[in-house]
């Protein structure tokens, strides 16, 4: 986490702290009041994970002038509670959030006894950020026609002075890219009574804007409204579920249904074998591998040609025939043609070898 | 920077703040570099531009300290000079002393005039334990330091400055300051008076600075006193040896403290033995001597004659006598060179040794006389005109 701390001044209280001591004739001193404010901003990026750090702003609204130097502290810088009370009036020492001196003709630097008061007032007001407000007016001409106001804010952190950009509000505030997230503080008692009077017509008890409920309310509708259709459809998807699941059991039923029935309608059709069954069979047994009841190919010799199985069924289905369903009948006149056939391819042969 | 003598610094300061600077400027010596006071410079205001001078109440304030210069801002307040002052510490940014640890903080006394001097005595006290505590960031600088501190011969005349870092490299440097204890008390007086302005302390500064944090680059500088450094015979007299590589500091300093003892034991010695020679002269030639430098024992002028023949012998001693032999110039009273000066001849080279005593070399150089003056003679008769 990192801190990265801000002060801001409005330019009427600024301006209020230069005028007052500008012409004053030696190094003047007093404390700062007005609130300190610390934010936890997150950063959400694509590229790097979540960056967070805290953001320290510190706003002045108001400075109390001491009479003198040295009226809240001793030499070695040890804090006089007696006296920072008695320049605070309405006991407000919850507001204090710092101190301030104007060094004429001096660096831009915080110097020994500056930085031994800072730290014990931090003790002794309790208050851990504070804040040091240096002004160093000084010549910026010789002949002094020309003067210049420097001015910065310094706060420690471990005992080290780092210097802090004071930054001054303004209507139209240039360093400003971004969307508000809080308004500019302001102490003023007529802000203060304006805003509780009218405060009801465009705010709520809540402290938000009155439209920005109703928008809620009505985004709390919407997604109620969203929440319900979602689950119509589940319903609608579940019933539609078990209704396809009852529908395609049916079907397996009328499938089995079905296919029982018409096996039994087979069974009814075909009349009574039992003779022809055993003369069937026993003529299946006897001559169904028998060679003379088979298609075969023969050769010119009149042999068998062996089969060969190419391994596909058709192969199979063309080498071999049938036997089993051919009638021994058939199986002759298929053997007379073939043999032929054979029998002229051979004369064929023969009338070329004689030639030969 | 705009540089302006004490006396204009008191001219523009408020008159009841005057006091206070008037001790630091006339009286401020603080340090081991002592030889000037404190230097003031850039003098402002912290009143309106309009408020009628001197008015002056703030003020850099330049500190020599361990062969650096600190500039510090000391701030008052015209309106109030009951008030003690601020400090901003220039670039020493870190440093903040405990206030507590400042007697002359706690009780600032606005009417002592040296309770501003005083305050920053303190305060360099405090500078001086805020560069000791920086030596922690290098356990070899900080062997060095606590080596030289067990000698009580160094321990306590000691200033150190820690450089900063090389945000680069990531270097440490550091810088020791130490007053060498020689005693320069038996140095005769003519020899330390002879300079322009007054010198202050006689001292002798051995400055030796690391450049980085494992000692392999160190330059020692030897740094005398302008009185001490004229009495050895000048800047080039006088040569310390190179820090030795892999060395340490608590070897070394003795080395160089004790090579600087020897030469002004030497130059003590040769005062005397100087002196002792000049006697022996006087006793031998009586009134023959003209003249002879009756402080320094350096120069010693005869009128003698041999043969009616009558010269004037003028005898110059070194610095480093009896190591380097007397320079004998003899001069007719009679001849006169084409420029106008007496003819005269220079004699570097005679019979000597540098352990004779002044009587022997008194009767050897009456010895040389009588056998060179016939020669001298003739050459001033052949060279010189009447």
């Amino acid at each position: 986490m990192m801190a990265a701390p801000t002060v801001r001044v409005s330019g009427i209280v600024l301006s209020s702290l230069m005028f007052q001591h500008v012409n004053g004739d030696g190094d003047v001193e007093g404390l700062v009041l007005g609130e300190s404010k610390f934010e936890e901003q997150v950063t959400i990026s694509d590229s790097q994970a979540d960056h967070i750090h805290i953001e320290e702003t510190y706003n002045i609204q108001k400075h109390i002038a001491c009479h003198k130097l040295n009226t809240f502290y001793n030499s070695v810088g040890d804090i006089d509670m007696e006296a920072v009370r008695k320049l605070l009036v309405n006991n407000e020492q919850e507001r204090v959030i710092g101190w301030y001196r104007q060094r004429r003709n001096t660096d831009q630097v915080m110097s020994f006894r500056e930085k031994v008061v800072h730290e014990n007032l931090k003790t002794s007001l309790s208050n851990p950020h504070m804040i040091f407000v240096l002004l160093t007016p000084s010549k910026l001409t010789p002949p002094g026609s020309t003067h210049k106001m420097e001015y910065a804010a310094f706060i420690s952190r471990s005992r080290h002075f780092i210097n802090v950009p004071i930054l001054v509000n303004n209507l139209g505030v240039l360093e400003q890219l971004a969307y508000w997230k809080v308004s500019a503080s302001c102490s003023a008692t007529g802000y203060n009574l304006t805003m509780k009077k009218h405060g009801s017509k465009f705010f709520s008890s809540n402290g938000l804007l009155r439209e920005v409920n109703e928008v809620n309310d009505m985004n709390e509708s919407l997604q109620a409204e969203l929440q319900k259709a979602c689950r119509d459809v589940e319903e609608s998807e579940r019933r539609l579920e078990t209704l396809q699941s009852y529908v395609s059991a049916l079907r397996i039923r009328l499938r089995e249904k079905r296919r029982s029935l018409a096996g039994k309608e087979l069974e009814k059709d075909l009349p009574e074998q039992k003779n022809n069954l055993l003369l069937q069979d026993a003529v299946r047994t006897l001559f169904a591998r028998s060679p003379l009841f088979q298609t075969q190919i023969l050769t010119l010799q009149a042999f068998p040609v062996p089969h060969v199985h190419c391994g596909s069924e058709q192969d199979d289905a063309v080498s071999v025939t049938p036997q089993d369903s051919q009638s021994p009948l058939n199986a002759t006149r298929t053997n007379g043609w073939k043999r032929q056939k054979e029998t002229s391819e051979g004369k064929d042969r023969k009338r070329r070898k004689n030639q030969l | 920077m705009n540089n302006m003598s004490p006396e204009v610094a008191l001219h523009r300061i408020s008159p009841e703040l005057r006091p206070l600077l008037c001790s630091v400027v006339r009286n401020g010596r603080v340090g081991l570099d002592s030889t000037n006071c404190l230097r003031v410079t850039d003098l402002k205001t912290g009143c309106t531009s309009l408020t009628p001078g001197p008015c002056c109440d703030r003020f850099k304030l330049h500190i020599p300290y361990a062969g650096e210069t600190l500039k510090w801002d000391i701030i008052f307040n015209a309106r109030y000079p009951e008030l003690p002052p601020d400090f901003i510490f220039g670039e020493d940014a870190e440093f903040l002393p405990e206030p507590s640890e400042l007697p002359h903080l706690v009780q600032w006394d606005a009417g002592n005039p040296e309770c501003l001097l005083q305050l920053v005595k303190e305060l360099i006290q405090q500078y001086h334990h805020y560069q000791c505590q920086r030596l922690r960031e290098s356990s070899r600088l900080l062997f060095e330091y606590d080596s030289l501190l067990e000698d009580p011969d160094y321990g306590h005349n000691m200033e150190i400055y820690a450089g900063r870092k090389n945000s680069w490299t990531g270097e440490f440097s550091a810088r020791f300051l130490l007053k060498l204890p020689v005693d320069f008390s038996n140095i005769p007086v003519y020899l330390l008076k002879d300079t322009a302005l007054d010198p202050g302390e006689d001292v002798a500064l051995l400055s030796v600075s690391f450049e980085d944090a494992e000692a392999t680059q160190v330059f020692p500088k030897l740094y005398l006193s302008p009185s001490i450094e004229h009495a050895l015979g000048g800047s080039s007299a006088l040569h310390i040896p190179a820090f030795p590589s892999g060395g340490c500091l608590i070897d070394y300093v003795p080395q160089v403290c004790q090579l600087l003892t020897n030469k002004v034991q030497y130059v003590i010695q040769g005062y005397h033995k100087r002196r002792e020679y000049i006697a022996a002269f006087l006793s031998h030639f009586g009134m023959g001597v003209v003249e002879y430098d009756a402080e320094g024992f350096t120069k010693l002028t005869l009128l003698l004659m041999w043969k009616d023949f009558c010269f004037l012998v003028h005898v110059d001693l070194p610095l480093y006598f009896p190591r380097d032999q007397p320079t004998l110039t003899f001069q007719s009273v009679y001849h006169f060179t084409n420029s106008g000066q007496l003819y005269s001849q220079v004699q570097k080279s005679y019979p000597y040794s540098p352990r004779w005593d002044g009587n022997e070399m008194a009767k050897r150089a009456k010895a040389y006389f009588k056998s060179f003056i016939p020669q001298f003679q003739e050459g001033a008769f052949a060279n010189g005109k009447l």
